[in-house]
């Protein structure tokens, strides 16, 4: 059901895949770095999280991928994610890249306006945060009702019952 | 073995005081069973007016709706009865999956009709569930997660067995295959409503109904309840957070039919069967807003009939423009007030159809015969197609107040599997009790012999060896008394003997007769 493909650039602007994670977990967020409400409380919430799972946290690699590949540039992705959240890896690209990537994950999004907006739109999307393994596959996903605590204790059980070491 | 007289008492409770159903409910029963029973493709008493299976009360409305009456009535009417219940519900399963009910697809996914002309035409579809269409890839889904929740059977779960075959002579080389699951395809329609928001997935191309996307939420919940997971609780919360955009109902307290897809464009209908429906359906996981409008909308929809009857006339507009006529928003509305528990309303509307709308017993089953005139010499509604004749008169009877609301909610208790139960019957006899009464400890059955049908009443019950020993009266005649495996000799003109696992009883009953098996 999940492929969870993608070809995109880093925030350091090197071309990624998928494949670019092989051997480590991949947590995958879909948002877009103006979003005022639901991409921070989420961000924040997996970095509580893997902050949780001390050492055994660096075997996941947490990804965001933008939804507004249009504001979200390489240097914007890095700006955003080192001032406020330093764990993850931003990834942006083409429309095409972004929505193919989308695709692959299932992901619901719908440009609307939004007056509060300096650019006067927002981009409401799916707030899943999207587990996958070491192998690239699709093992589960957490929805954005899922606390902190719940998501260390199911990330600290994956990771543990897949031999990962602290 | 004690003689007659010196068993202990076995009814600790009266029998007589327990709910019991009436002969219309038994006659709903049976007539599900019946058309469950016809031929593979046979579908006598289910051909409605219209064609290609297009319109709400098609083949799939009419099985799914059928089939969540037997769960309902299972549920909260005879709960000890799995055996009454099961077979039927396979083969309306069975018969979901005959291309009769589904290929009506491959001509309505090309869509470009008056209201989803968005795309223009469309390439035709074969796979009923891949895109769009979940007014019967969700059926599909809800019926058999539901069977495996009412019944812990798991045999919709193992791989293709949920699988859409067309087998053509001259066309098609190779014909059409559609290989599922119960989770394949629960996955399936998951994802396509998080794809969307889970604002829904579309019935017709372009066309989000709130209706038909109530019945992948109950799939969810039955799956929850089965394997785990808060699928149905994602969706729901996702529901109201998408539909916010348009509203569930409108400002005037209805609730509105669908959305535009492409357009983002509410269409502003009004009509009682989308009320009703949409309320039977909703007030599983939302019954508060349900309840809070339902007053409203019957007030507006409900008609006085004679006798203090009451009664709904048919939508404007469609189907009639299409040339056919059509009971369903009667038939929702008697749905929607027995969920609701508008036990007045219910009964004055069973009243009318009763009176007026073609009641009729076939082969011992109830049902109501279709009619295409809407109106009789007199002025009086009288239409009446199969879908409502069918199925949703009878799910009004055999439902009780907040029936799918208990059944999305409250997981059957637990413990539920291993209590004795009758887990076969032969058809010569109706079941008009069924219930293990926890406190007594007994196994409480009401059988009846059909009229229409000779020959010794056969039962066959569960989970009777690992409780000790047991005293079986019939009519308070003790008859019969065994511990785990072992039974005493029967007294009368009763059979028994314990075979795989089940207890078997063959007797005869010339009239309803009351089983009570207790456990000491």
């Amino acid at each position: 059901m999940i492929e969870g493909t993608f070809s995109l650039a880093d925030h350091d602007g090197n071309h990624v895949t998928e494949a670019s994670y092989r051997g480590r977990f991949m947590l995958v967020y879909f948002g877009f770095t103006h979003c005022r409400k639901v991409c921070p409380r989420s961000l924040a919430r997996m970095t509580a999280a893997l902050d949780a799972l001390g050492a055994l946290g660096r075997h996941v690699a947490p990804l965001y991928i933008t939804v507004d590949p249009e504001r979200d540039t390489v240097p914007v992705m890095k700006a955003f994610l080192a001032a406020n959240f330093p764990r993850f890896t931003g990834l942006t690209g083409s429309r095409e890249a972004i929505d193919s990537a989308k695709a692959s994950f299932r992901v619901f999004t719908r440009k609307g306006p939004d007056p509060e907006d300096a650019e006067g739109y927002a981009v409401p999307h799916t707030a899943f945060a999207y587990l996958l393994g070491p192998d690239g596959k699709y093992l589960t996903h957490f929805t954005d009702t899922v606390d902190e605590t719940e998501m260390a204790d199911r990330l600290r059980s994956v990771l543990t019952d897949a031999g990962a070491a602290a | 073995m004690a003689a007659p007289g010196e068993f202990p008492r076995n009814e600790p409770f009266d029998v007589e005081s327990l709910p019991m159903l009436d002969a219309d409910q038994v006659g709903h029963l049976r007539r599900i069973e019946n058309l469950s029973s016809l031929l593979p493709d046979d579908w006598s008493g289910m051909q409605g007016k219209s064609s290609l299976q297009e319109d709400f009360g098609g083949l799939r409305f009419q099985l799914a709706y059928m089939s969540y009456a037997l769960a309902l009535t299972h549920r909260h009417r005879l709960p000890a009865a799995p055996g009454l219940f099961r077979k039927t519900f396979q083969r309306l399963i069975e018969k979901m999956l005959s291309p009769d009910v589904w290929t009506y697809w491959h001509y309505v996914s090309t869509g470009n009709g008056p209201i989803n002309s968005a795309q223009g035409e469309l390439p035709a579809e074969w796979n009923p569930v891949v895109k769009d269409n979940i007014m019967y890839s969700a059926y599909l889904q809800s019926m058999a997660l539901l069977y495996h929740y009412m019944f812990n059977d798991g045999r919709y779960a193992e791989p293709g067995a949920l699988t859409m075959e067309l087998k053509p002579l001259y066309w098609g080389a190779g014909g059409k295959k559609f290989v599922y699951d119960e989770r394949s395809l629960n996955d399936h329609l998951y994802w396509m409503m998080v794809e969307k928001g889970y604002l829904g997935i579309a019935c017709e191309p372009n066309c989000v109904f709130q209706i038909c996307n109530q019945v992948p939420i109950l799939g969810f919940r039955f799956h929850d309840m089965v394997y785990g997971g808060s699928l149905a609780k994602d969706t729901t919360d996702g529901y109201l957070r998408a539909w916010s955009d348009f509203g569930i109902a409108n400002e005037r307290g209805h609730f509105n039919m669908m959305v535009q897809e492409i357009e983002r464009n509410l269409i502003p209908t009004e009509a009682p069967w989308i009320d009703f429906w949409l309320g039977s359906l909703m007030h599983a996981w939302n019954p508060g807003f349900v309840e809070e409008h339902y007053p409203a909308q019957i007030a507006r929809w409900g008609e006085p009939g004679p006798d203090g009857t009451l009664w709904v006339n048919e939508t404007p507009g469609i189907p009639s423009s299409l040339g056919f006529t059509s009971a369903r928003d009667f038939g929702w509305a008697a749905v929607c007030a027995s969920e609701v528990g508008d036990e007045e309303s219910l009964s004055k509307m069973l009243g009318y159809a009763d009176r007026f709308l073609h009641r009729t017993w076939s082969d011992g089953g109830l049902h109501y015969r279709r009619h295409d005139e809407s109106f009789d010499g007199e002025g009086r509604f009288s239409a009446m197609d199969p879908h409502t004749g069918n199925a949703l008169l009878g799910y009004a009877r055999l439902n009780v107040p907040g029936g799918l609301e208990k059944l999305y909610a409250e997981p059957w208790h637990e413990g539920h599997f291993e209590e004795p139960a009758l887990a076969g019957i032969s058809d010569n006899a109706d079941v008009l009790r069924a219930r293990f009464e926890r406190d007594a400890q007994s196994l409480v059955l009401t059988l009846s012999p059909r009229a229409d049908r000779a020959g010794k009443v056969r039962l066959e019950l569960e989970n009777i060896g690992k409780r000790g020993p047991w005293t079986l009266d019939i009519d308070g005649a003790a008859v019969l008394s065994g511990d785990g495996a072992s039974l005493d000799a029967p007294k009368g003109a009763v059979a028994a003997k314990c075979e795989t696992g089940l207890l078997h009883i063959e007797c005869a009953i010339d009239r309803p007769s009351n089983f009570v098996l207790t456990f000491h």
